[in-house]
């Protein structure tokens, strides 16, 4: 496993898409930090929180690049490749997930190095409670697990879905209309579809209805796992070129 | 190649995929002997891909088994030194350079980065290593794929099309290449749907057509019988006579019979006893494009479909 780990680190060292993922990152993570605070004029503990909870829009960013790296596999037939050289193709999976996911938390790092860095001065001048230092704890540990899962869950839908446009387009479909849809119409069942539990791992949450820190966590584990598991199941069975 | 102590390297046995209701392959049997360059032949959507593919484990088949020293790929306890592939040129990622994307692989392999330098110069790539490889030439593309079949020093190469775009240029260095690598003792599979690609490079060919096998053996065979051209003023009395002597005769133009049966000897001692003039008489070996064509003639009909991308 150690092989394919590091074969995947250096494909991801070795093309612009990671690049290119952490710079939109890095945006991502200024614009949700500075408009956070300038325009949301954050008061309470919960506002405060939810500024230096980065891991909840970054998962989505991660959890994209995690579906453009593994379908990028099928769409430049660089699958056979690894394949030709490592017969088990869930070996192979595994480790582009674990790869994915170490490469996630690692972005997640660097965007929290960034978020901290602008929004701590910045909340420093506002009114109202200070953050405790578990609430520093839970930022930093909530958006490196979400990442890092969102990145691994990426693998796992691209792997299953295998062509680029469909395994983007769906899975932005999802989260962002799909996902919301099912939570309205029923808050107690979309809390356990990954979205909402993404948005809890990562620190914020849709009102009343998300599930608490280590449940969430639970949840993205076992969607990457069954996601993972379906992917696997169907990638053995596929013909690939 | 040292080792290779199998009469068989490659054995195909009752071969089939379906697409639908369309067989890309149907019942294919054919062995690969073991240290020699075998051609594999066909039109294109002859199926030839789609068996390299389930031979390599990349696509399951519907009935039938491929296996290389008698084990499937996915069994072989080493494959990366057992086989060495290449079924697409652009298997390689656009924005990685060639170097990089062989690094990927070796380090995938457990192979040294040292390897990687050493099946960049085999296949004088060197210079363009650190160049992306969306940027290479056509030629350079096979050139990178050749050298990831050989990273692992591997007793059997698996090569599809691998002249496929090339330049004449490109086809020489192949061509060359490829005695360099049949030199080495290796087993080499190297599909191809234009013969005269290969011809001067196989021992053996494999002929298949609609996914089923049309002929097998070794490559001098396929040239077939000799056949005899005789041109006479009385054709048609010289045609009755030489088949009363038990020869198939053909007709080529106004003037020419084609004579497979008799040796020309036996044709003039023929013509002499029936008092018929001859003009001509030339023996000559169908060439090895003329028969594949031949074995392969009826293209106007559908292509069984290649495996989907």
């Amino acid at each position: 496993m150690s092989r394919v780990l590091r074969s995947e680190l250096l494909k991801l060292r070795t093309t612009r898409t990671a690049l290119g993922f952490a710079v939109a990152g890095v945006l991502l993570v200024l614009l949700f930090v500075l408009v956070g605070v300038l325009s949301g004029n954050p008061r309470t503990i919960v506002d405060k929180r939810a500024i230096l909870s980065i891991g909840d829009p970054l998962a989505v960013v991660l959890l994209i690049f995690g579906v453009v790296g593994a379908t990028a596999e099928y769409r430049h037939r660089t699958v056979a490749a690894g394949a030709l050289i490592v017969p088990s193709r869930l070996r192979l999976s595994i480790g582009r997930m674990v790869a994915y996911g170490l490469v996630g938390v690692a972005v997640g790092g660097l965007m929290l190095v960034v978020a901290f860095a602008i929004g701590l001065p910045l909340l420093a001048d506002q009114s109202g409670p200070s953050l405790a230092g578990s609430d520093y704890v839970r930022a930093i540990v909530g958006s490196l697990l979400a990442c890092g899962l969102g990145a691994m869950l990426g693998v796992g839908v691209g792997v299953l879905v295998a062509n680029q446009v469909a395994a983007v387009t769906g899975t932005l479909v999802f989260l962002f209309v799909a996902d919301p849809l099912i939570v309205a119409a029923s808050a107690n069942v979309g809390k356990f579809f990954f979205g909402s539990a993404l948005m809890a791992v990562g620190g914020r949450g849709n009102g009343g209805h998300r599930l608490a820190f280590g449940p969430a966590v639970a949840v993205i584990i076992a969607w990457t796992a069954v996601v993972l598991i379906v992917a696997g199941w169907v990638d053995s069975r596929r013909d690939i070129s | 190649m040292p080792g290779d102590t199998q009469d068989s390297a490659i054995r195909v046995a009752g071969l089939t995929k379906r697409y639908g209701g369309v067989a890309a392959v149907d019942d294919l049997s054919f062995e690969v002997r073991a240290g020699a360059v075998t051609g594999f032949l066909g039109p294109n959507g002859a199926g030839k891909t789609t068996t390299l593919r389930i031979l390599l484990g990349l696509a399951r088949p519907t009935a039938g088994e491929a296996k290389i020293f008698d084990q499937p790929f996915a069994a072989l306890a080493d494959p990366v030194r057992t086989v060495g592939a290449s079924l697409e040129i652009s298997g390689f990622h656009p924005g990685r350079s060639g170097r990089n994307h062989l690094r990927s692989l070796a380090v995938l392999a457990g192979l040294p980065f040292s390897r990687v330098e050493e099946v960049l110069g085999l296949v004088e790539l060197t210079g363009a290593a650190d160049r992306r490889a969306g940027k290479y030439s056509m030629g350079m593309r096979q050139r990178l794929a050749l050298a990831s079949t050989l990273l692992g020093d591997p007793r059997v190469l698996v090569l599809d099309e691998p002249a496929n775009g090339l330049d004449p240029q490109g086809i020489r260095w192949l061509r060359d290449f490829l005695r360099a690598i049949a030199a080495e003792g290796r087993t080499v599979l190297i599909s191809s749907h234009v013969l005269s690609e290969v011809a001067q490079t196989v021992d053996d060919v494999i002929v298949i057509h609609h996914g089923r096998l049309v002929d097998e053996g070794p490559v001098d065979r396929l040239s077939g019988p000799q056949r005899v051209s005789v041109r006479s003023p009385r054709l048609a009395d010289l045609a009755a006579a030489i088949e009363r002597g038990g020869a198939e005769v053909s007709r080529s133009g106004d003037d020419v019979l084609i004579v497979s049966g008799l040796d020309a000897a036996q044709i003039g001692d023929l013509a002499f006893a029936a008092e018929l003039p001859l003009h001509e008489l030339a023996p000559h070996a169908a060439s090895l494009e003329e028969v594949f064509l031949e074995l392969t003639s009826d293209d106007l009909t559908p292509e069984a479909p290649e495996a989907p991308a």
